[in-house]
C-alpha cells in the first residue's frame, strides 16, 4: 500500500483568458434555454416544458398518419379531393397551444429572477439590462422556435413517406418547407414576445400566465361577436384586436389560403400587407416595450 | 485591462453628488481607497448604497466623478469583470446547487465555462462548502446562503469586491465566520475589500480603514488603527475609594470622569501618570487597572451628531 499527501495550494488566482460580455450575454441565453426546458432542476420543472412539446410533436404526427393512412387507403385522387391535414391547418391548430404554452413558461424566464433577487447579480457584471432581456428573449424564442417546427417537419416526413412516390412529393411540396418555417418563426416571435413582456411587469410567473391566457381568452370571443355585430371596415379592425389570430393571419399570408381558425375572422377581408404589418407592429411594439422595461433596470 | 499597481488608488470618487428629486443622498464626497479592506459606515440613509451604485455603474452621479481600477466607472460596463459585488439582501435561486450557479455566475463574468466549473469548485472550498455544493440553496441556513453569496462575488477573481453589509442576519457565530472570511479574501486572496456596515464592531474588527458618512456628507476617512489608538485619555480601575481618588485627583488640577465602574482621566502624557500615582497613595485607592482607554468608533457618530 501506497501513502500519499494533500497539500492545501491555497487561493489561486485566477490568470487566464476573460472572454467579457460576450460571454456573459452567451451565459445568461444558455440559461435561458436550459430554464425553460427545465434542465438541472426538479422534476417538477420540467414537466410543463416537455409536455407541451409532446402535444405539438403529437399533433404532428397525428396530422401525418391520418394524411398518410388517407393517401394509402383511399389512393392519391381520392385523398387530393379530401380536406386532409396541412401545415397551414397545423398552424392554425396548434396556435392555441403555442399560446399556452408561452403563457405558462415564458414568465419563469424573468419572474424568477426578479422574485429570487438574482437579476441584481447579473446587472453588477459585465452585462447591461439590454443584454439580459434580449439574452433571455433569444433563449425562448428558440425554443418557442423549435416548438413550432418539430411538429411541422414531423408532418413534412409523415407526408412524404406516407406518399406513395415520396420524391415526386417533395418536389411538388417543397416550398412548403420555408413556408413552415417562416410561419413558425412568426408564431414564435409573437408568442415568446408578448408573454416576456407581460413577466416583465411582475415577478410572480402565476400572475403572467393567468394574465396572459386571460387575454388570449377573452380577447377572442369579444373580437369575433364585435367585429362580426358592426361589420364593415371597423368591424375588420377590431377583428385584428383577437390576439390569438395576429399570427395566424400571417401563417394565412403565407401558405396563400385561410386556415380553419381565421375562416370566420373579419380581418381576412384586409389586405394582406395590413395583416403582415399588424403582426410587425406587435411584435416590435411588445419587443420595444420589453427592452424599455429593463433598460435602465439597476438593483 | 491595467490594474493599478500596490499604492495606487483602486478607486476613487471626487466631489461626488448624488440628488434625487428633492433629497441630496451624496453631498461633494471625495475619497480614494487602496489596497486593503475599507469600512464604509453610516446608518440607514447616509449614502453608503448610493457610494456603491455609483461605483458599479448603476447610477450616474449628478456631478463629480467615480473611477475603479483607473477607470471611470460610470462608463465602463467591462470594468465590472474585475468587481464583485455581495447584495445584502436575497439574491439566490432555491432550486439550484451552489457549484451550478456558481459556475453560471462565473460564465455571466466572462470566464470560459471550463475554467468557471473550476473556480466554483475552489471557491467553495475556500468558504467551507465543497462538500454541500451540489445541494440545491434552498436547502442551506442563512449563513451557508451568506457564504455562497460571498462565493458568486469572488467566484470570477475580481480584483475589488464590494460586501454591502455581508453580517446582516447571522447569528453571532455565523457572523464570526463571515467576518474571518472577508479577513481572508483580502489577506488570502488578494482581493481588496469596501465593507458595508452599520455595525461598528465588525468594522472596527475588519477594516484597515473606514470612511464614515452622514447624511450624504463625508464625516471622517483614515485608518482605524490610528483612530482607535489615538488616545487623548486613561482609564483607571480601582477595588475601593473611587470617590477618594477622584478627589483627590481634582485637588490635583485633573479633569476626571466616572464611567463604567472607573475613572476617566483626560490626558496621557506622562505627568498625567505621575498625578494619578501621587492621588491613588492619598486616596489609598488600591489600582486594579490602569490604561490608555481606546476610542471606539461609535464616537465618531456621537461626535457629529453633537
Amino acid at each position: 500500500m501506497t501513502g500519499g499527501t494533500v497539500f492545501d495550494i491555497g487561493y489561486q488566482s485566477y490568470a487566464g483568458v476573460r472572454e467579457g460580455r460576450g460571454r456573459g450575454r452567451r451565459a445568461v441565453f444558455k440559461d435561458g434555454v436550459r430554464i425553460a426546458l427545465g434542465l438541472g432542476r426538479g422534476s417538477r420543472a420540467k414537466i410543463l416544458p416537455w409536455l407541451f412539446i409532446a402535444l405539438l410533436a403529437g399533433i404532428g404526427l397525428i396530422f401525418a398518419l391520418v394524411a398518410g393512412a388517407a393517401e394509402r387507403l383511399a389512393g392519391p385522387e381520392a385523398a387530393a379531393g379530401m380536406d386532409l391535414p396541412s401545415h397551414s391547418d397545423y398552424n392554425g391548430i396548434a396556435s392555441m397551444i403555442m399560446f399556452v404554452f408561452a403563457a405558462l413558461v415564458g414568465p419563469e424566464l424573468l419572474c424568477r429572477d426578479r422574485k429570487d433577487g438574482v437579476i441584481n447579480l447579473y446587472l453588477v457584471r459585465p452585462l447591461t439590462g439590454t443584454d439580459y432581456v434580449v439574452s433571455r428573449w433569444a433563449a425562448f424564442l428558440v425554443i418557442m422556435t423549435a416548438a413550432a417546427w418539430l411538429p411541422q417537419i414531423i408532418l413534412f416526413l409523415g407526408l412524404s413517406m406516407g406518399a406513395p412516390l415520396p420524391m415526386d412529393y417533395l418536389a411538388k411540396h417543397w416550398l412548403d418547407v420555408p413556408r413552415f418555417l417562416a410561419a413558425g418563426l412568426a408564431m414564435a416571435l409573437y408568442a415568446a414576445t408578448l408573454a416576456l413582456l407581460t413577466a416583465s411587469f411582475t415577478s410572480r410567473r402565476a400572475y403572467a400566465s393567468v394574465f396572459l391566457v386571460g387575454v388570449f381568452v377573452i380577447t377572442a370571443p369579444f373580437t369575433i361577436g364585435v367585429s362580426s355585430e358592426i361589420g364593415g371596415t371597423v368591424g375588420q379592425w377590431i377583428s385584428m384586436f383577437n390576439l390569438t389570430n395576429i399570427p395566424v393571419h400571417v401563417n394565412d399570408v403565407i401558405f396563400g389560403d385561410i386556415s380553419e381558425v381565421t375562416s370566420e375572422a373579419e380581418a381576412r377581408h384586409l389586405p394582406e400587407w395590413v395583416r403582415v404589418g399588424w403582426f410587425f407592429a406587435w411584435v416590435f411594439g411588445t419587443g420595444g416595450l420589453l427592452w424599455w422595461r429593463y433598460r435602465r433596470l439597476a438593483p | 485591462m491595467m490594474l493599478p499597481t500596490t499604492g495606487q488608488a483602486l478607486l476613487s470618487v471626487e466631489h461626488l453628488t448624488k440628488r434625487y428629486k428633492g433629497v441630496v443622498a451624496l453631498d461633494d464626497v471625495t475619497f480614494a481607497i487602496t489596497d486593503g479592506i475599507t469600512g464604509i459606515l453610516g446608518e440607514n440613509g447616509a449614502g453608503k448604497s448610493t457610494v456603491i451604485k455609483i461605483l458599479l455603474g448603476l447610477l450616474q452621479p449628478t456631478s463629480g466623478s467615480a473611477t475603479i481600477l483607473g477607470q471611470s466607472a460610470t462608463d465602463s460596463v467591462d470594468v465590472r469583470a474585475r468587481v464583485g459585488y455581495m447584495p445584502e439582501h436575497d439574491c439566490l435561486p432555491s432550486d439550484v446547487s451552489a457549484a451550478e450557479f456558481l459556475t453560471h455566475m462565473g460564465e455571466v463574468s466572462g470566464l470560459p465555462p471550463d475554467m468557471a466549473r473550476t473556480r466554483s469548485a475552489d471557491t467553495l472550498r475556500h468558504v467551507g462548502l465543497f462538500e454541500e455544493r451540489y445541494r440545491s440553496i434552498g436547502g442551506y441556513s442563512t449563513g451557508m446562503k451568506q457564504r455562497v453569496k460571498l462565493c458568486q462575488a469572488l467566484v470570477h477573481d475580481p480584483a475589488f469586491v464590494f460586501l454591502d453589509e455581508p453580517t446582516a442576519g447571522l447569528d453571532p457565530a455565523g457572523r464570526e465566520e463571515m467576518l474571518t472570511l472577508i479577513r481572508k479574501t483580502h489577506r488570502e486572496f488578494g482581493i481588496s475589500v469596501l465593507f458595508s456596515s452599520h455595525l461598528m464592531a465588525d468594522v472596527e474588527r475588519t477594516c484597515d480603514r473606514i470612511i464614515v458618512l452622514q447624511g450624504g456628507h463625508l464625516v471622517h476617512t483614515g485608518e482605524v488603527a490610528d483612530y482607535i489608538m489615538e488616545t487623548t485619555t486613561v482609564f483607571i480601575e480601582v477595588d475601593t475609594n473611587r470617590e477618594e481618588l477622584a478627589t483627590a485627583l481634582e485637588s490635583r488640577g485633573v479633569a476626571v470622569t466616572a464611567e463604567r465602574g472607573g475613572l476617566t482621566v483626560e490626558g496621557s502624557d506622562e505627568s498625567v501618570y505621575d498625578q494619578v500615582r501621587d492621588a491613588l497613595v492619598e486616596a489609598e485607592a488600591p489600582l486594579r487597572r490602569m490604561a490608555p482607554r481606546r476610542r471606539e468608533l461609535t464616537e465618531l457618530f456621537e461626535r457629529e451628531s453633537k
